[in-house]
């Protein structure tokens, strides 16, 4: 009797810690979800502030998740016309100035995309924040005067990622992304992203301005500003070629 | 009166003392110069081997710094740490003269360098693009000489020399172009095709394959950096200057720019160098046992010899610590002489090996070549190296003057005698 007490209280125990794991998930999910359309375009700025020097760049984004996507620079004058095309984990870019197509070698994805605190990796990377980490509620914590969920992503030990933990801080019942942190395996805060400025696109009230701060480089950030985006157009694989590359406006 | 006659005694015995020495070593020729013999070889094998050391030492650094990168290199402020065109510096040819006119600097180069992707039809590599002054770039390195096809750059060309390695990667050759695609000056985009007019074969495969030189003026306009460098390269005359030089050139250049040397700049090399070192103490130090006992043998064999006339000596009346002064004083001569031969006769095959370097041959010829060095040995003429293998063979001699002291102080005089 007592035996099967213990099974019993072990046994929910197990399922109340599933569901919360279940649930940590759940919010992450719907938060992606929000930000990532499957067939989404938008329009963007991103701003590189470097002590030295600051440099704005407009373009236009094509994307067909999880394995396509395009990106048309359109200033500054110098570079406008770039194309940077990702295909699965391939990246290729356009330089219009030479009328060349260049293929960017799997040792130059951890350099800096367009000078900014992207890497090329981020824009081809396949881990998914869903998929591939363990997720679970820290706590709740109010940050720009919203409630939010404090979820710490731990990676599974299979999936190829290179943080060694992630804090996410959820809006809770609108499921904004508003702060993400990035630690190392050693558990050091690498970089940090923020959310705000909340507008609605294609009827989705998200973030509009992101922030992206690495912490052991002072007086640097690349800041990005959504001025338009649509989670639905019509898109398929074929768009996502080299010659498209040279076409596209 | 008495006590002035007692002084000029003492000191009459004094040089009478190195007088008997003296007499004493030539009684017996063919035992003192069997000893002296023993120091000679002692102090040549010596200062061959250690000098041998230092010689490979001085030309890892020789060749290391004179192969690319110079014994000092002036940057902006932390450049060397980011290696981004946002510590790059503005030098005015001024400023470069004023380095170049420091004392001990034998040459200088600028440069203006960095990675970019190098592509030819479908093939892309990383490659180092550096933009040089292709006549100071060849005073420094040498860089005319390792062509191996085409045209060496000029002031002003728009054209690139490539190493062979990366030409093969790329499959390209002179008169093909490739595309030079990289990020400028303040993010800004590079990208360029260039003519490829030359090519250089290094014999470091991981150089061969990853080196594009462009002229400095056309570099500058690729990156959008215009009139900047990351780097003047300081090649010196002697490379025990470094520091101060280094200090000088710290004054002469203004104060946003980092001056380095080679040991700041490749601690790797400093390492590699201390490891080497601490093998030489290690086989040194066997050596100096070896060469001990060879001369403390060779000590105790004439002392046993001498036991009889030790005893008589002491047994007429001799003191037996002005007998220990003598048989001291007998031991510093001998070795000083030992000491002054050994030196002089390692001179002359040191001088020869320093100017005609003993070439190596086999694997570990081959391992060298791989890291980029010619396979030879060149010996050190440095006056360390004589100094410090010809002191210590002299101290472990007079060292082994200490068994003769204890043999006199504990002798008994008859039974001595009857030896």
């Amino acid at each position: 009797m007592k035996r099967r007490f213990i099974a019993i209280l072990i046994l929910s125990t197990l399922c109340v810690l599933s569901l919360c794991a279940q649930d940590a998930k759940e919010i992450v999910k719907k938060a992606n979800d929000l930000l990532r359309g499957t067939h989404t375009y938008s329009e963007i700025s991103m701003t590189i502030v470097k002590p030295e020097w600051t440099r704005t760049i407009s373009m236009k984004s094509w994307s067909l998740e999880p394995d396509y996507a395009l990106v048309y620079i359109s200033e500054p004058a110098r570079d406008k016309g770039s194309v940077t095309l990702k295909r699965k984990n391939e990246v290729w870019n356009w330089v219009p100035s030479i009328q060349r197509i260049i293929k960017i070698p799997p040792s130059m994805m951890l350099q800096s995309w367009m000078g900014s605190d992207f890497t090329n990796d981020d824009l081809v990377r396949q881990s998914s924040i869903v998929d591939d980490y363990t997720h679970s509620i820290l706590g709740e914590e109010t940050y720009e005067g919203m409630k939010c969920w404090k979820i710490q992503l731990i990676p599974k030990p299979e999936a190829g990622v290179v943080w060694g933990k992630i804090y996410l801080w959820i809006s809770k019942g609108s499921y904004l992304e508003l702060k993400t942190e990035y630690y190392d395996e050693d558990g050091n805060l690498q970089k940090s992203f923020f959310g705000s400025d909340v507008k609605t696109f294609d009827g989705r009230s998200i973030p509009a301005h992101w922030e992206m701060i690495p912490s052991n480089k002072p007086g640097q950030k690349t800041v990005l500003d959504y001025h338009e985006m649509k989670f639905s157009i019509n898109l398929d694989a074929a768009f996502f070629s080299e010659q498209n590359m040279k076409r596209v406006r | 009166m008495s006590s002035r006659s007692e002084h000029h005694g003492q000191r009459h015995s004094g040089n009478l003392y190195v007088l008997l020495a003296w007499r004493n070593i030539w009684r017996n020729k063919r035992r003192s110069l069997l000893l002296i013999t023993s120091v000679v070889i002692s102090v040549f094998v010596a200062v061959v081997f250690s000098s041998a050391q230092f010689g490979q030492d001085e030309y890892m650094v020789h060749v290391t710094v004179g192969f690319y990168e110079g014994h000092i290199q002036v940057h902006g402020n932390h450049y060397w740490d980011n290696r981004s065109f946002d510590q790059s510096m503005e030098m005015p040819e001024r400023e470069i003269d004023e380095v170049a006119a420091t004392a001990h600097v034998a040459c200088v180069t600028p440069r203006l360098e960095t990675i970019s992707l190098i592509s030819h039809a479908t093939t892309t590599k990383i490659a180092s693009v550096v933009g040089i002054d292709p006549e100071r770039e060849d005073n420094m390195t040498g860089l005319k000489k390792r062509m191996v096809a085409g045209k060496y750059i000029e002031t002003g060309s728009t054209g690139a020399v490539v190493s062979e390695g990366l030409a093969q990667l790329l499959h390209v050759g002179v008169g093909d172009s490739i595309v030079v695609y990289g990020q400028g000056f303040e993010g800004v985009t590079a990208a360029a095709i260039v003519p490829i007019q030359g090519l250089v074969k290094y014999p470091l495969p991981d150089l061969n394959n990853s080196m594009v030189y462009l002229s400095l003026g056309f570099a500058q306009q690729l990156y959008s950096a215009p009139s900047r460098l990351t780097a003047l390269a300081v090649l010196l005359d002697d490379n025990k200057a470094l520091d101060e030089t280094a200090a000088a050139i710290k004054k002469v250049v203004d104060g946003d720019k980092e001056v380095m040397t080679w040991k700041e700049m490749m601690p790797e090399l400093v390492q590699g160098i201390d490891a080497n070192d601490a093998g030489t103490v290690l086989m040194l130090l066997i050596l100096y046992v070896v060469i001990g006992f060879g001369i403390f043998g060779t000590v105790m064999m004439m002392t046993v010899e001498r036991t009889r006339e030790f005893g008589i000596l002491v047994l007429i009346g001799m003191k037996r610590w002005r007998l220990i002064v003598i048989t001291v004083i007998e031991s510093i001569l001998v070795s000083a002489v030992g000491l002054v031969v050994g030196v002089l006769i390692s001179i002359p095959p040191v001088y020869y090996f320093y100017f005609n370097p003993i070439h190596l041959g086999g694997d570990y010829a081959k391992a060298m070549l791989a890291y980029g060095f010619e396979p030879i040995v060149p010996l050190s003429i440095a006056p360390i190296v004589f100094t410090i293998q010809g002191f210590s063979v002299f101290g472990l001699g007079v060292l082994s003057a200490l068994y003769p002291l204890f043999v006199i102080r504990s002798l008994r005089p008859v039974s001595a005698m009857h030896g």
